[in-house]
């Protein structure tokens, strides 16, 4: 028979966590992590019944797709690791492999006859712009001079933790400063990089999710060193398998995981953190959040009472522009890549030139053309992610989230056809490659799905736009007057690094480290675990 | 190099502001609340957590079958049925009360009714009374007009795709399995889909065979949308029109092109395991063949490699599951997933076929037999030893840690 062996007094007793991290996405399953390692008691509470929010994977017919990622950056190689691998590797030592994908991108504008491949490696990069663009290696040597700069500048603004030395900055880091207040546009032009070199030269924009007329050029130079100098890694087994290992080490590093609970109350007293109240009714205590939840969603939803929420907290997020979101095509192939005549990893298709075109026309108009897709194919990087004589190909564009606020559900599966149906035609046009008759699975997530499986506010993917006034290196020396609520952090795409894997990954090591001084100042907790 | 933008004093000038520029940006802001998400407002229109819903009235449709439609309940929350596409299925989620005893346990039903009437405000599904059937016989006694009942919102992937499948849809039904194929009819002879069905539907009697006046009006009325094959496998066979035997290559051949056409398969087990050698016969890519999961596999020992040396016997299941730790005991030749259940767990499930990943579990200790065709687990969980309980067999005692439904 079934026996029971908890007894009911201890389960109505109120739990009690160090420290409580709302979802697990990539912050929160790397806060809850560190945390654990560090020996601090923490609970990680996440509304689905999966570790890792975007980075996940789905399962139809014989193909495992890959929810949202193309590739990370900031992983550096085993001899010189960067960032993402320094966390998986020597501080969380997770089991997780990855494997680097053969090229850069191929970008291909039609309109501007342009069709390059651009490999890894700045030498290589530089060579292959300057083949395409004759006259152009003077200005993309200059710009790769400068973005050494500002990555050194970067390091130092990191290392700071909001406390940054100006007259330091003037002196060694003056390329940083004088390019601080510029978009991308601004700084190449002051290159005199020839325009159709830009547009190979800014072709990830796309990633970044904002024109290059306003994408803040530091930002942009630090995500372009460190693919292009590091590569562009993908994991072994598609995000579920890193994302499956940081819930393992977590579990066994003493912290706690529990799925299919959603919290729906951040409890705040007298501005202070009291405990958090789930989705199963449960009230827990604690004096520390780290919410992987956008600020967003967090001032205007979940804090309880609304009360203690202060007007400042409404201005920051109402200040700030919500990024866009995605469609995602996934295609399982019942041909290999190199049957079909797939010969590149990434495709970055531009029916225009302009990246303000490309966002302007693209992201805010469901029914014409998308002239901008990232397409991926995954065998190119894992010939064996799908069976022999099979592929796996993603389409991808880009989409403001309000554009599909007035779609009518009765719409709504014809509008997903109909919109992958002109990517797909779109990618056979560009390429000359046929992939419509070899499709055995189709897949289509839009806003609604990423919505609709992580709960994201409005189901944005991108965080907050990085305009220049709200770039990472602004909002990094702002972190410590930006902070209304006391215990609470965020890490995720909405907080300060910004979205993407690599940057919502590190911030969760840096929230739980915040935290984590907290935890100590306050005596909170004693003896720390090195 | 030292770079000028627009002029070293300027430049510098303008990063020195980027401060206060943000600090001001954001004194300058509104500061009114967001109330709105209409991205997750539409979500959770076609994805609600629960739908919540009340029979509005019963159909008698055989001898063993019943269509019961099903609206919103308004004592809840729930004010629409969601919207779906024809193929998809429910997972109900229903207190069974067995003598003294309630179970909580799921059954996914494929929805009969069409997309256009949910829109109207209701689904039906469409129930066959099976002998020994845990479900169906509670409900045969149980279920009345009014009676309320839980719901998911609609699953499955066994819908029609424009962009990978032909628009000639073979249909192959079996007993209940012509359930979304009537959805997909109704879909069809509306002009909501744009298709053409031709569905050999095999029933083991006359008198079994479900919606037969309906998809015989909408035949004669759509020809050259919808074609209908009853195929009988019983002995005496009196209705016009109607073929004798199983749905075989041949008769599949004889009435539809098959090579320009896509094939669905909805039906029992036991047709699957007689249909695959036809279908086979017919050399088709994978990409023009979809079937429908059909549930726990009814006789597991007859799966290869499952230990048959184990079949008698009942293990011990340690479960962890939220606050409670429990010992379950549980048969070799049902699902983790039966004996949770039985142990009046009510763990999270929806498909029971081990493709949609809803039930989802750690396995701590001990050993599972999970045949490969429902073995919808992902790489990684594989590695690290996640797996469904709805589609694994205990050979051994069992560790597991389950979650506790949203």
């Amino acid at each position: 028979m079934t026996q029971i062996t908890t007894n009911s007094s201890n389960q109505d007793k109120i739990r009690f966590y160090n420290v409580i991290v709302a979802g697990a996405g990539n912050g929160g399953l790397v806060a809850a992590a560190t945390l654990a390692r560090k020996g601090v008691k923490v609970l990680l509470l996440e509304q689905h019944n999966l570790p890792g929010g975007f980075a996940s994977s789905f399962v139809r017919g014989r193909f495992e797709f890959e929810t949202s990622l193309h590739e990370l950056c900031s992983m550096g190689t085993s001899d010189e690791k960067e960032g993402v691998r320094r966390i998986f590797e020597d501080q969380l030592n997770i089991e997780a492999s990855f494997i680097q994908v053969p090229e850069a991108y191929r970008v291909i504008i039609p309109e501007e006859e342009l069709d390059v491949i651009i490999p890894f490696g700045v030498q290589e990069f530089t060579d292959a712009v300057e083949k395409a663009v004759p006259g152009s290696k003077k200005s993309v040597k200059n710009f790769w001079q400068l973005v050494e700069d500002i990555h050194n500048a970067i390091i130092y603004v990191g290392r700071s933790q909001g406390k940054v030395d100006r007259i330091e900055m003037l002196r060694n880091h003056a390329n940083f400063i004088k390019t601080g207040g510029y978009a991308v546009d601004e700084v190449l032009d002051a290159l005199k990089m020839p325009l159709k070199a830009q547009r190979i030269v800014t072709a990830y924009w796309c990633y970044l999710g904002i024109p290059t007329s306003r994408l803040s050029f530091t930002i942009f130079a630090g995500m372009l060193r460190t693919y292009i100098k590091g590569g562009g890694w993908v994991p072994r087994y598609r995000s579920h398998g890193f994302t499956t290992a940081l819930d393992k080490r977590i579990r066994e590093l003493g912290g706690e995981i529990e799925y299919n609970t959603r919290i729906e109350k951040i409890l705040v007293k007298d501005g202070k953190i009291t405990g958090v109240g789930t989705s199963k009714g449960e009230i827990i205590r604690t004096n520390h959040v780290i919410a992987n939840i956008s600020p967003t969603a967090v001032y205007n939803k979940i804090i309880y009472p609304q009360t203690e929420v202060p007007e400042i907290a409404y201005k920051l997020v109402n200040a700030r522009t919500h990024g866009i979101t995605l469609l995602v095509v996934y295609l399982g192939l019942d041909k290999s890549a190199e049957e079909l005549g797939i010969t590149d990893y990434s495709y970055f298709i531009y029916n225009k030139g302009s990246s303000d075109a490309l966002y302007e026309e693209g992201t805010k108009e469901l029914t014409k053309s998308h002239p901008a897709q990232a397409t991926v194919c995954l065998n190119k990087a894992i010939p064996d992610c799908s069976p022999p004589g099979t592929s796996i190909l993603y389409i991808t564009t880009l989409f403001r989230p309000e554009t599909w606020a007035n779609v009518k559900v009765e719409d709504y599966f014809d509008l997903k056809t109909e919109l992958a149906t002109q990517l797909i035609d779109d990618f056979e046009q560009a390429t000359n490659i046929t992939i419509r008759n070899s499709i055995e699975e189709i897949e289509v997530a839009t806003p609604i799905t990423f919505a609709h499986y992580t709960k994201v506010y409005n189901g944005v993917i991108y965080g907050y736009e990085n305009d220049v006034w709200d770039s990472v290196v602004n909002r990094l020396q702002s972190m410590n007057h930006e902070k209304y609520i006391d215990g609470l952090e965020f890490c995720g795409g909405f907080a300060e690094q910004g979205h993407g894997y690599s940057s919502s990954l590190d911030s969760g090591r840096l929230a739980a480290l915040v935290t984590l001084q907290k935890l100590i100042e306050s005596e909170e907790i004693g003896e720390i675990r090195k | 190099m030292r770079i000028n933008i627009k002029g070293n004093i300027r430049d510098i000038l303008k990063f020195t502001k980027l401060i206060p520029e943000r600090i001001e940006r954001i004194q300058n802001a509104s500061s009114d609340k967001i109330t709105s998400d209409p991205i997750n407002e539409l979500a959770f229109k076609l994805h609600p957590d629960t739908q919540h819903l009340m029979i509005s009235d019963i159909f008698n449709e055989t001898k063993s079958t019943k269509t019961f439609k099903l609206v919103p309940d308004l004592d809840s929350n729930t004010r629409h049925v969601a919207y779906f596409r024809a193929g998809q299925y429910l997972s109900l989620k229903v207190d069974v009360i067995k003598g003294k005893d309630t179970y909580r346990i799921t059954r996914p039903y494929s929805i009969s009714s069409s997309p256009f009437e949910a829109l109207k405000g209701f689904y039906e599904i469409t129930i066959k009374k099976t002998e020994g059937g845990f479900l169906s016989e509670f409900a045969w006694q149980n279920w009345k007009v009014g009676t309320k009942i839980e719901a998911s919102d609609p699953q499955g992937f066994f819908y029609y795709d424009p962009i990978r499948d032909k628009p000639s849809i073979i249909g192959l039904g079996g007993g209940s399995g012509i359930t979304p194929f009537r959805s997909m009819a109704r879909e069809i002879t509306s002009g909501k889909m744009n298709a053409n069905l031709t569905l050999f539907y095999g029933s083991s009697d006359e008198e079994d065979i479900i919606f037969f006046e309906e998809f015989s009006a909408l035949a004669k009325n759509y020809p050259e949308k919808l074609k209908i094959i009853n195929v009988l496998s019983c002995e005496i066979v009196t209705l016009a029109g109607c073929l004798e035997g199983f749905i075989t290559a041949d008769i599949i051949q004889t009435y539809a092109d098959v090579n320009e056409s896509s094939i669905f398969i909805c039906g029992p087990q036991a047709m699957y395991n007689f249909l695959k050698t036809e279908i086979d016969s017919l050399n088709l890519p994978t990409k023009r063949i979809r079937q429908e999961m059909f549930g726990e596999i009814k006789n597991i020992t007859q799966c290869e490699g499952f230990p048959l040396d184990k079949a008698e016997n009942i293990y011990t299941i340690k479960v962890k599951m939220g606050k409670q730790y429990l010992e379950v005991p549980a048969n070799a030749t049902e699902t983790v997933l039966v004996a949770l259940e039985r142990a009046k767990l009510a763990p999270p499930s929806r498909c029971r076929s081990g493709e949609c990943g809803w039930c989802r579990s750690r396995l701590i200790s001990g050993d599972i037999f999970i045949s490969p065709e429902s073995d919808g687990r992902r790489i990684a969980d594989k590695k690290f030893g996640y797996f469904h309980p709805c589609s694994s067999y205990p050979i051994s005692n069992l560790e597991i840690e389950v979650p506790t439904e949203f």
